[in-house]
């Protein structure tokens, strides 16, 4: 097969992504009052309700709802004010009425979209950039996905197929079924065939992650099953503006092989065309291990779910009152929090984008601002020294014992020249260590740094005073020595010598 | 207390029964199985009987009254034998919506009618015989038998809750709960000479009973006077969270039993009186009721309903479209009737839902099935409820000029067991109630007395506007005034063994 590069040369990729998202964050599921969680003893959070035992009637639950006009308004959606709940009907034992309840052609949100800005690497695969404008950034690209629609649905229960062959049903011995997931709530984004390369279909999920993490939706866990991606994709020559026959990808459980599942069905669609021969409409099987995609199953007809309104559920209507009310609760989003990061706080591009696009790490980047308005150094050691530190541990930001306060102080106190960022890196392992204020630690273990110039002035003559060789060597030409000045200034301040204050001072007394 | 002194009792009775200490609801109780044992072997309107349950329900009453309470005090059905269709789950008790596929199944959770009518303290006596999964006209597509009509026990009692309608008119329960779904209560009330009343879609809560037509299903009472079907539908109306189809309810229904006609303004339906097929001796029995209204002081006024010609054909539409989907989940994975032998899931279903399912079941799944699939949805499915809305508006424009309207029940009275074999034959015989579940009113069926041909009980259907029923209550309550000799109970085998062998009606 060739290249993914070489063959977007001559091919374009449509993609459409299919989001499915469980609204863990909810106490309850969307028709019942049980508990919403995972990991929970098999079949213990169940009701009449979600196990669709005869005479149990569904009844919707407001917060999802609530939820899933946050998602809309955050993603540019029109919020239909009349929707209703159908019945889509299959067969299938981890579905217990047997139809599972979902929307119709009107769903809550309909007609949004993202904008993406594709960069770097990741602006490489888009070998033609019709339909995107330039960015500043060099071969970067702002792209507009469009969203078709988010609509409510509720999940189905999980089964283990005992026996037989790669874990499916047929051929198992017999089947498990858990029902604790049953009747979780789902929303579904669709997206339209807006996407044009693995990366961006890649760099749109992440984006969304972003925004439903924001809005507080959804722990969107894709190893959990909490997000979940599908993905279909097509081939068409350049230039062209029929669409090709579509496969649907699935399993897909991460953002690498959302990436690496794409870029190999599209490299083998292109194979097939090219050998002259026709792509099958199917459902495939991304294998990460194998690297490859499997056909499940091939599509000869629709399926025929015979979807009708949902009779127990009367059409749901949305008040302006709720709609607005919803829409005051809307937490900054991760773009505009960007913008706000660069414009208002001076932060690169860059960190300003890794910062926006992780709540936690905003929240806190944004309470420790109102103690210490030294945006730079709080950024710096958030993204460096605490992420580095968070992720060599695997604990979270809120379980590590920082607090804003501490980290404000802490940038306060490099922002001033009290401590070098050296060591700032010690008082930040010692902060997490004692739970103690940066300042207590400073005093404690004696780390100022030395910003009195009178006496590295001093330091620094004694130093060149015992090193006359290497000074004329300096004066000679090999300005390389300055390190070495540096070094031993610092060596005899005990590393608490102020850097910059340092190469200042040499500098004035070698160069004259 | 023998069976046949509490036979013909009615809630006011047993309350001022039970409040002078006359009787206690044990005696009751054990009243009520005396008459059940002896008489249903006959006419099989009980699937299970609850004796035990209905005497704890009992001892409760009693000792309430024993502390000093009067009846009203303890609920407004207290000590009132009651029995439930076998669609409405009751927690021990099996509901096996008289189907093969659920003849083991044990409900774990209570209806919300029936666990309204329990706290009112009703005795429960039981479930009742039934259509299977209330498909039918006559109860007899029930798994375990058809019940007989207490009248005539060569005849139906008409369905779908025919054993509801039985129980009362055999004296076994005071009152009874039934659903309706197009005309399930109000036909076997009419068949069986009781009243049976089908609120609006919303006044009592669906949860717990086991759907046919979610849009369409509602639960109603049967009892042998206007005035018992009031107070029971007193005792179970209302929201209930369990159910977002149901509303709050203002009104008190037995507030309305005296208020009498005098000024309102009732409805006759021209076209219902001249449809092809109506016997001669219904028209004669509702012109005659009709003539009774003019007497009280009702205003009488003509009433067109453009589109409820259109009725039967939507609802058998709509109905098997939702049937197919409700009935979707009995598929012998997690509890019903199963077949093992099967290669296969699929293989597993499709046996155990063939042989699970009796025939009229298997008609309607495969009716709605077919109904919604793509490509024939469009053109069934969405004009039916096109139609729905048309109906709804004749209606709602029909009580925009009156307060209530009255109209027969049933084209005729009573069938023989197997008279009837067509199935679309048997769909017309729910003409007049179809229209009403469609629209979503209220309608009662009030026995006016025994046909003229038949010698067989006949009804008269008042219907309302929505969420109206009192209006119901006060037109049926003023002119069961004007039957006062009509029998308000079957006669018992006894009487009728002599009546039928002797050729004498």
């Amino acid at each position: 097969m060739r290249e993914l590069q070489a063959v977007l040369q001559d091919w374009e990729a449509v993609i459409g992504l299919e989001v499915h998202t469980e609204l863990t964050t909810l106490n309850t599921k969307m028709f019942c009052s049980c508990p919403i969680g995972f990991g929970a003893e098999p079949n213990t959070h169940v009701c009449p309700v979600c196990l669709g035992m005869p005479g149990a009637l569904p009844v919707p639950n407001r917060a999802a709802i609530e939820s899933i006009v946050l998602a809309g308004l955050a993603t540019g959606c029109e919020i239909m004010k009349r929707s209703m709940f159908y019945r889509k009907n299959y067969f299938y034992p981890d579905m217990s009425k047997n139809f599972q309840t979902t929307q119709g052609p009107v769903a809550f949100c309909m007609g949004g979209n993202l904008d993406l800005e594709v960069s770097g690497n990741a602006a490489g695969e888009r070998a033609v950039l019709a339909g995107t404008r330039p960015t500043v950034e060099e071969g970067g690209y702002l792209t507009s996905i469009g969203i078709t629609r988010i609509h409510m649905e509720e999940d189905a229960g999980k089964m283990i197929h005992v026996g037989g062959t790669d874990g499916r049903i047929s051929g198992a011995a017999y089947s498990l079924v858990d029902y604790n997931r049953c009747g979780t709530p789902l929303i579904e984004l669709v997206t339209e065939p807006d996407l044009r390369t693995p990366a961006e279909a890649r760099l749109f999920l992440q984006k969304l992650r972003q925004i439903y993490l924001t809005l507080a939706i959804s722990d969107c866990s894709m190893e959990e099953g909490s997000l979940r991606c599908d993905g279909n994709v097509s081939l068409r020559p350049r230039g062209a503006t029929e669409l090709g026959t579509k496969t649907e990808l699935k399993n897909m459980n991460s953002f690498k092989n959302l990436h690496d599942g794409l870029a190999y069905e599209i490299c083998r669609q292109a194979e097939v065309l090219e050998g002259g021969g026709t792509v099958l409409q199917e459902t495939r099987h991304w294998e990460p291990t194998a690297k490859r995609t499997i056909s499940m199953r091939v599509k000869e007809t629709a399926d025929d779910y015979r979807l009708f309104p949902e009779p127990d559920l009367a059409p749901y209507d949305l008040t302006d009152e709720f709609i607005e009310a919803v829409r005051a609760r809307l937490p900054e989003l991760p773009d505009a929090k960007k913008r706000r990061y660069i414009e208002l706080w001076g932060l690169p591009a860059a960190d300003a984008d890794n910062l926006a696009g992780q709540p936690g790490l905003s929240t806190f980047f944004d309470e420790a601002l109102t103690l210490c308005d030294k945006a730079r150094p709080i950024a710096n050691l958030l993204l460096n020294e605490v992420s580095a530190h968070l992720n060599a541990n695997g604990i979270a930001l809120a379980k590590s014992g920082l607090t804003p306060q501490g980290i404000a102080e802490l940038a306060a106190l490099l922002a001033d020249d009290t401590i070098s960022s050296k060591q700032a890196k010690e008082v930040l392992s010692l902060m997490i260590e004692s739970g103690k204020a940066p300042s207590l630690i400073v005093a404690e273990h004696g780390l100022q740094q030395v910003s009195d110039s009178d006496a590295l002035e001093a330091i620094v003559l004694e130093v060149l005073a015992a090193n006359p060789d290497k000074v004329a060597e300096y004066r000679g030409g090999k300005t390389g020595l300055l390190g070495f000045f540096v070094g031993q200034v610092m060596k005899m301040t005990k590393g608490q010598g102020n850097p910059r204050l340092i190469n200042e001072i040499l500098r004035k007394r070698l160069d004259n | 207390m023998t069976g046949a002194d509490y036979s013909s009792l009615g809630v006011a009775d047993i309350q001022a029964g039970l409040a002078a200490r006359e009787f206690s609801a044990c005696e009751l109780a054990r009243a009520a199985f005396e008459r059940i044992e002896a008489e249903d072997e006959h006419i099989h309107a009980f699937l299970e009987t609850t004796f035990e349950l209905a005497l704890k329900a009992a001892q409760r009453v009693d000792e309430a009254l024993g502390e000093g309470l009067v009846p009203q005090q303890i609920g407004a059905l207290a000590g009132v034998p009651i029995a439930f269709k076998d669609n409405m789950n009751q927690a021990q008790t099996h509901t096996t919506c008289a189907s093969r596929m659920l003849k083991d199944y044990v409900a774990p959770f209570t209806a919300t009618c029936v666990s309204k009518a329990l706290e009112a303290g009703a005795l429960p006596l039981g479930k009742l015989n039934m259509d299977e999964f209330a498909f039918g006209s006559s109860t007899e597509t029930s798994s375990f038998g058809p019940t007989s009509n207490p009248w005539d026990l060569d005849r139906v009692p008409g369905g779908s809750s025919g054993g509801s309608a039985a129980a009362v008119a055999a004296g076994f329960a005071t009152v009874a709960l039934g659903s309706d779904t197009g005309g399930s209560i109000r036909q076997p009330a009419s068949f069986c000479g009781v009243v049976g009343l089908k609120p609006t879609y919303g006044v009592v809560s669906r949860y717990g009973v086991v759907a046919f037509g979610s849009s369409l299903d509602q639960v109603g009472p049967f009892g042998k006077t206007v005035a018992d079907v009031a107070v029971t539908l007193d005792a179970i109306a209302g929201r209930d969270p369990q159910d977002c189809t149901s509303q709050r309810i203002e009104a008190r229904f037995s507030d309305f039993l005296d208020a009498g006609v005098k000024g309102t303004r009732i409805g006759v339906v021209p076209a219902f009186l001249e449809a092809k097929g109506v016997e001669a001796e219904v028209v004669h029995a509702t012109t005659e009721a009709i003539a009774h209204l003019e007497e009280l002081g009702a205003q009488l006024v003509e009433i067109e309903l453009p589109n409820a010609a259109a009725a039967l054909a939507a609802y058998y539409v709509i109905g098997p479209c939702e049937a197919f989907s409700n009935l979707s989940r009995f598929d012998s994975v997690r509890y019903g009737y199963r077949e093992d032998g099967g290669r296969d899931l699929g293989e597993q279903y499709e046996q155990s839902r063939a042989h699970g399912f009796g025939p009229e079941t298997v008609r309607r799944i495969m009716l709605g099935s077919y109904l919604l699939s793509s490509g024939v949805y469009h053109m069934y499915y969405y004009p039916a409820q096109q139609v729905r809305t048309l109906i709804t508006q004749d209606y709602a424009q029909a009580f925009e000029q009156v307060d209530a309207l009255i109209t027969p029940v049933s084209p005729r009275a009573a069938f023989k067991f197997g008279e009837i074999a067509d199935p679309t034959s048997m769909y017309l015989s729910d003409i007049f109630t179809i229209p009403i579940n469609i629209a979503g009113n209220g309608g009662l069926s009030l026995p006016v007395g025994l046909g003229k041909t038949s010698g067989l009980p006949l009804g008269v259907q008042i219907t309302g506007p929505q969420f109206k029923d009192e209006n119901i209550i006060r037109v049926a309550a003023a002119l069961e005034s004007c039957y006062p000799n009509i029998a308000r109970l079957a006669p018992s085998l006894g009487e009728k063994r002599a009546r039928f062998e002797g050729g004498v009606r």
